[in-house]
Parts: C-alpha cells; sequence; structure tokens
C-alpha cells in the first residue's frame, strides 16, 4: 500500500462533504422560508407534542439497559465459542464454564438485590438496610 | 486446529479463589443477609487460602530454581509467570489487602446491605493486580490492570451521600482510563516495533536483533512509563492522587493506594527492566527525571498542606520518585523491600485517619489531630513510628527500603540522583514531624477517642512490621534476594 492507493478515498471524502454542503447551501438560497409556530415545534411523528422534552423519567430503563449489554455480551461471545466448540475440546468448555458462572452468578445477585423489579418502591426494600449489626 | 494453551491451575489459582470468594460475598449476603462479621469471614478466608496458595508456588518455584527447571515456572503457553518475582507481589498484595479490610472494617459495618459490594471490589481489585504481577504478557497485564482499576475507582465513590467521594471517583476514573489508554497504546506501539507482546519475548527479541530505528520502540516505552506513572502518581502524572486521597472514604484509601503502588511498580520494573533493558542507557536519565521531579514535587508540596491525607497523597508522591530511584538502581529486590514496608506503612497510617475522623468520610484536617497523644495514645504512638519509617529514619523498615534502592542506584552510576533523593528525604522529614509535634505539644479538649480491636490489631502488625524489618532487615531482605523476575 503506498499513499498513492489512499486516493480515490481522499476523492469520496471530498465528493460527498461537497454534496452536503452544496445542497444545504443552495436549498437555504432557494426555498420558501415562512415558519409558523407549529413548524418550529420539534418533529414527534406528526403529533402535537404534550409535554415538554426535558421532564424527569424514571432511571430504572437505565438499569434494564446496562443488564442488557452484559447479558448481550454474553451471548457475543457464547457464539464464537459455539461454532467452532468441538475443536477447542475441554479447555473451550472449562473457559465457558468458568465465564458463565461469573455471568449468571451475577444475575442471580442483581435479581436478589431486586434490580429486576419494575416497581421502584417495591425495589428500594431490599436496599434499605433491614439488617442491624450489633455495634 | 486450534491449539489450546496448557492449563497451569496452581499458577492462577490464587486468583480463582479470590474471583469465587468475591462471588461468594456477594451470594451469600443476597441469600440469607448475615450479618456483616459473616461476609468478613467469607472474604478473609478467601485471602488466606488464596494466600496458603501463594506459599505454596513460592515454594514449588524455589524448588525449580534450585533444580535449574525454569521452564516450569511459566505457565499458560507463556502467558503467565511464577516466578520469585510474581509470587512475592502477590504475597505483598495479599497482605495489604488483608491489612486493608480490617483497617477499613468499619467503613463496610458503615455500608450496611451494601457493605458486601465494597467487600466484593476489594477482592476483585486484588485479583486483578494479582494477575498484573504475573503476567507474562502486555496484554493480560492490561487487563490485570484494567480489572484491578476499575473496581477502585467504584470504591472510591462508595459511599453515594458524600459529594468529596464523588469528585474522587470521577476523577480518578477519568484520569485513569486515559492513563489506561496512553499504556495500553505504547504496548501496541511496541507490538509494531517487534511483532512480540510477551516481556520475556520482548527481552528476547530486543537482545538478539540489533533494532536499526528504534524510534517506535522508544515512544513505546516512554507511553507505557507514562500510563503506569500515573497509576503510582509519579509527578508530573500526580494531579489526581490528592483529590482521591481526600475525598475517598478514609477506611479504604491505604488499601486502594497501597496495592495500586505495589501492582504499578511491579509492572514498571519487570518491563522495564526485564523486557526492553537493552534500552536502558535510552530510558534510564528520563526515569531519573521523573525520580527527581516526584521526590521534590512531592515533598515540598507536602510541606504547605493542611489535611493529613493530602499531605499522606503528596508523601506518596515522593515515595514514588524514590521507587523510581530503585527502577533506575535496576535491582528488582529494593523496590519489592521498599514497596511491602511501605504498602503496610500506608494502610496502617489511613487506619489511623480512619479512626480519627470518621471511617467514610472525606478530609481530615490537621487540626483533628491537636492533642492526640493525650485522646488516643495508642493511636499517636503507631502513628509516629509509621510516620517516622516513611521518614526513613535509622531503624524502621523505611531506613533500610531507602538505603536499598539509593545504594542500587549509586552503584548504577547515578550518584548526583541519590543526592537528590536524600535531600528530598530531609525536607520530607520536616512534614512529617509536623504531624508528630502537633500530635504531642498541641493541646486539645476534645472528647477521648475509642479505638476498635480491629484497629488495635492492625496498627500492631504495621509498628512490628515497621520495627522489625528496620532492626533485622535480613528477615526481609533474604526473603526478597529470592524474588528474582525470570
Amino acid at each position: 500500500m503506498t499513499l498513492a492507493d489512499y486516493l480515490p478515498i481522499a476523492v469520496m471524502l471530498v465528493l460527498a462533504a461537497g454534496f452536503v454542503a452544496v445542497s444545504l447551501i443552495a436549498s437555504r438560497f432557494f426555498r420558501p422560508d415562512r415558519p409558523t409556530p407549529e413548524k418550529l415545534d420539534p418533529y414527534e411523528c406528526g403529533i402535537v407534542p404534550e409535554v415538554e422534552p426535558s421532564q424527569r423519567f424514571p432511571v430504572k430503563f437505565y438499569l434494564v439497559a446496562m443488564l442488557f449489554v452484559i447479558f448481550d455480551v454474553e451471548i457475543i461471545f457464547l457464539f464464537a465459542w459455539g461454532a467452532i466448540w468441538t475443536e477447542l475440546g475441554w479447555f473451550g468448555v472449562a473457559a465457558v464454564a468458568i465465564f458463565t458462572f461469573f455471568v449468571l452468578e451475577t444475575l442471580a445477585y442483581v435479581w436478589k438485590r431486586g434490580a429486576l423489579d419494575w416497581n421502584v418502591k417495591r425495589r428500594a426494600r431490599y436496599i434499605q438496610p433491614d439488617v442491624q449489626e450489633a455495634a | 486446529m486450534i491449539l489450546t494453551p496448557e492449563v497451569s491451575w496452581l499458577a492462577i489459582l490464587p486468583d480463582l479463589v479470590l474471583a469465587l470468594g468475591a462471588a461468594a460475598v456477594l451470594l451469600v449476603e443476597v441469600q440469607w443477609h448475615p450479618v456483616t462479621r459473616v461476609l468478613a469471614w467469607v472474604a478473609g478466608g478467601s485471602i488466606a487460602i488464596a494466600a496458603g496458595i501463594t506459599v505454596l508456588q513460592w515454594l514449588a518455584a524455589s524448588d525449580a530454581v534450585a533444580a535449574g527447571d525454569l521452564g516450569s515456572l511459566t505457565a499458560f503457553s507463556g502467558m503467565i509467570l511464577m516466578d520469585g518475582f510474581a509470587i512475592f507481589g502477590r504475597l505483598a498484595l495479599l497482605a495489604t489487602t488483608a491489612l486493608g479490610v480490617a483497617a477499613g472494617w468499619q467503613f463496610f459495618k458503615d455500608l450496611g446491605r451494601r457493605g458486601a459490594e465494597g467487600l466484593a471490589l476489594v477482592l476483585l481489585a486484588t485479583t486483578g493486580f494479582s494477575i498484573m504481577v504475573a503476567s507474562n504478557n502486555l496484554v493480560m497485564l492490561f487487563l490485570g490492570l484494567e480489572v484491578g482499576s476499575i473496581a477502585l475507582y467504584v470504591l472510591a465513590g462508595l459511599t453515594r451521600e458524600d459529594r468529596k467521594a464523588d469528585e474522587a471517583a470521577i476523577k480518578y476514573f477519568l484520569m485513569g482510563s486515559f492513563a489506561s489508554a496512553i499504556f495500553i497504546y505504547g504496548v501496541a506501539l511496541m507490538y509494531a516495533g517487534t511483532r512480540q507482546l510477551t516481556i520475556l519475548g520482548l527481552g528476547d527479541f530486543l537482545s538478539g536483533f540489533i533494532v536499526s530505528s528504534p524510534g517506535v520502540i522508544l515512544i513505546g516505552i516512554g507511553l507505557i512509563v507514562v500510563g503506569l506513572g500515573f497509576k503510582v502518581s509519579a509527578a508530573p502524572f500526580h494531579t489526581w492522587a490528592p483529590d482521591v486521597y481526600q475525598g475517598a472514604p478514609a477506611g479504604i484509601v491505604g488499601y486502594m493506594a497501597g496495592v495500586a503502588k505495589i501492582a504499578g511498580f511491579a509492572a514498571i520494573s519487570r518491563i522495564l527492566l526485564t523486557a526492553v533493558d537493552d534500552f536502558e542507557a535510552s530510558f534510564l536519565p528520563a526515569i531519573a527525571g521523573i525520580a527527581v521531579l516526584s521526590m521534590l514535587l512531592g515533598s515540598v508540596l507536602a510541606l504547605v498542606q493542611s489535611d493529613v491525607r493530602r499531605m499522606l497523597a503528596y508523601s506518596g508522591v515522593a515515595h514514588a520518585g524514590f521507587i523510581m530511584t530503585g527502577v533506575v538502581g535496576t535491582s528488582t529486590d529494593g523496590i519489592l523491600f521498599y514497596l511491602l514496608a511501605y504498602a503496610i506503612q500506608l494502610v496502617g497510617a489511613f487506619a489511623v485517619v480512619a479512626a480519627v475522623s470518621g471511617s467514610s468520610g472525606s478530609g481530615s484536617a490537621l487540626s483533628e489531630y491537636r492533642g492526640l497523644s493525650r485522646r488516643s495514645p495508642v493511636l499517636a504512638g503507631s502513628l509516629t513510628v509509621l510516620l517516622l519509617g516513611m521518614a526513613g529514619l535509622p531503624l524502621t523498615s523505611g531506613f533500610v527500603a531507602k538505603f536499598g534502592v539509593f545504594a542500587d542506584a549509586w552503584f548504577n552510576g547515578y550518584e548526583w540522583l541519590v543526592i537528590v533523593a536524600v535531600l528530598a528525604s530531609v525536607i520530607a522529614f520536616a512534614f512529617y514531624l509536623r504531624i508528630i509535634v502537633i500530635m504531642y505539644m498541641e493541646d486539645d479538649e476534645s472528647a477521648l477517642i475509642e479505638v476498635p480491636g480491629v484497629v488495635r490489631l492492625v496498627l500492631g502488625i504495621a509498628v512490628v512490621a515497621t520495627l522489625v524489618w528496620g532492626i533485622i532487615p535480613s528477615s526481609l531482605l533474604d526473603v526478597v534476594a529470592d524474588a528474582l523476575p525470570l
């Protein structure tokens, strides 16, 4: 690979950036410009927005999303192992077993701690200290 | 056909036991909700089992060296090393962890139901750093570094109510991940320059071939030193340390700082002195520069602090400089002695800080230590011994440690560095003495401080270790003399 081999990519980059710039600038000059309050609203599937977008929403979505990512990544590893598990033999089985144990252990822990409980009030019950150690 | 690595369970059993211990702590907590003491027994048990296995490794490694069978010191197809250096580093980590958990006991208890998470994170951090000191492959080393560091970031912010702790955790996380990125970039450049990822492979390659244009390797070495320099808080990469030491829960800071220093310096000395030792002429002057900057900056800035924890942080920067002097001396046994002696003094000193100003809070003003000799003679007395040990007074382990690294640097031709280091030690004396003077010479009418039994035990061990290794240095020097890297 010499530097000249990258020339088509550079040309492509310039073309793409140029197309975007030209079409945006050209339409700025040729299009009619008659704004109304409705047109300036944030677009929400064509329906008039009912609430301001910057409202507070429950953070429980975040917890579920995090757990999803963990198990998603686990599946990615299992797919790779599943494709060649006969060749990897017992070494692969042991490695995947150790890995899966730690992921399942995490699942058991967060489940017991109430992280999978959608009802926030009920979840709080798990986190409140109900065991007091004698001082 | 895929070649699977040969499996040697003994090599990774300590790490596996620690990780399983972390899992067990969490599962026991959610299933039975026991009192925190039960969790401590689970955690302490896994640390003890891991330490026992590590001692077995030490014996096996000694036998192998005596029989001249150096091949059996590598495991997992050269991924893991079981040489004396790795095993001693692991023992030092486990000792620091055991003392750290005991010193931070009140902190885990105050966390209530979340105490299990704290204990599990401590065990996971030790697992990561233990892999780091034992790994031969730079990518494995990075994995261990990350497992350990990420657990420490979370530990720093474990007290959710405290804004200072949040600040400490965020700062530690941002600076730490930045440093990790720099480190892994350095590893990539080393691979680009040599097509080797293992430390032993790099050493063989660089002594077997003459590299005509070593620029990429030198930049790689530089980036690795910068990345690990962040982790051990060597100047000029120390800026996070004072805020983190001050903000993180007092009960656990000593442990965090101790294990990070042990693992970081073990990695620095293994990479610099085993893998790329053929470039010593190029990088030793830079290491000496980092050492000088750390020693002077740490000692001078510690003088003007009004918070004991910030003072200990800057003293940690200065100690990073002293240990860098040992790296310049290209001898690992002085470094190992220094690391173990210093980590134990650090855990003990922070046990005192936690007892004086609360184990989960942030900050620890110097004025809180007024008249400590009357309010709690035990705390004042042991802090005095530990601070004198850090200062390097003769008859403490700190003196033997400093003497060892200074002598190595002197005989390696860096006489000027040793002279600067001795001057920095004299400056450092001033701020250690300042705390001692405040404890003994100023009066305060505050209430007496109750010292829990477990803290007394930790302080007793730390003081005895500081004095015994200072008065009979051969008790530890003979051990580190055997702890040679492969």
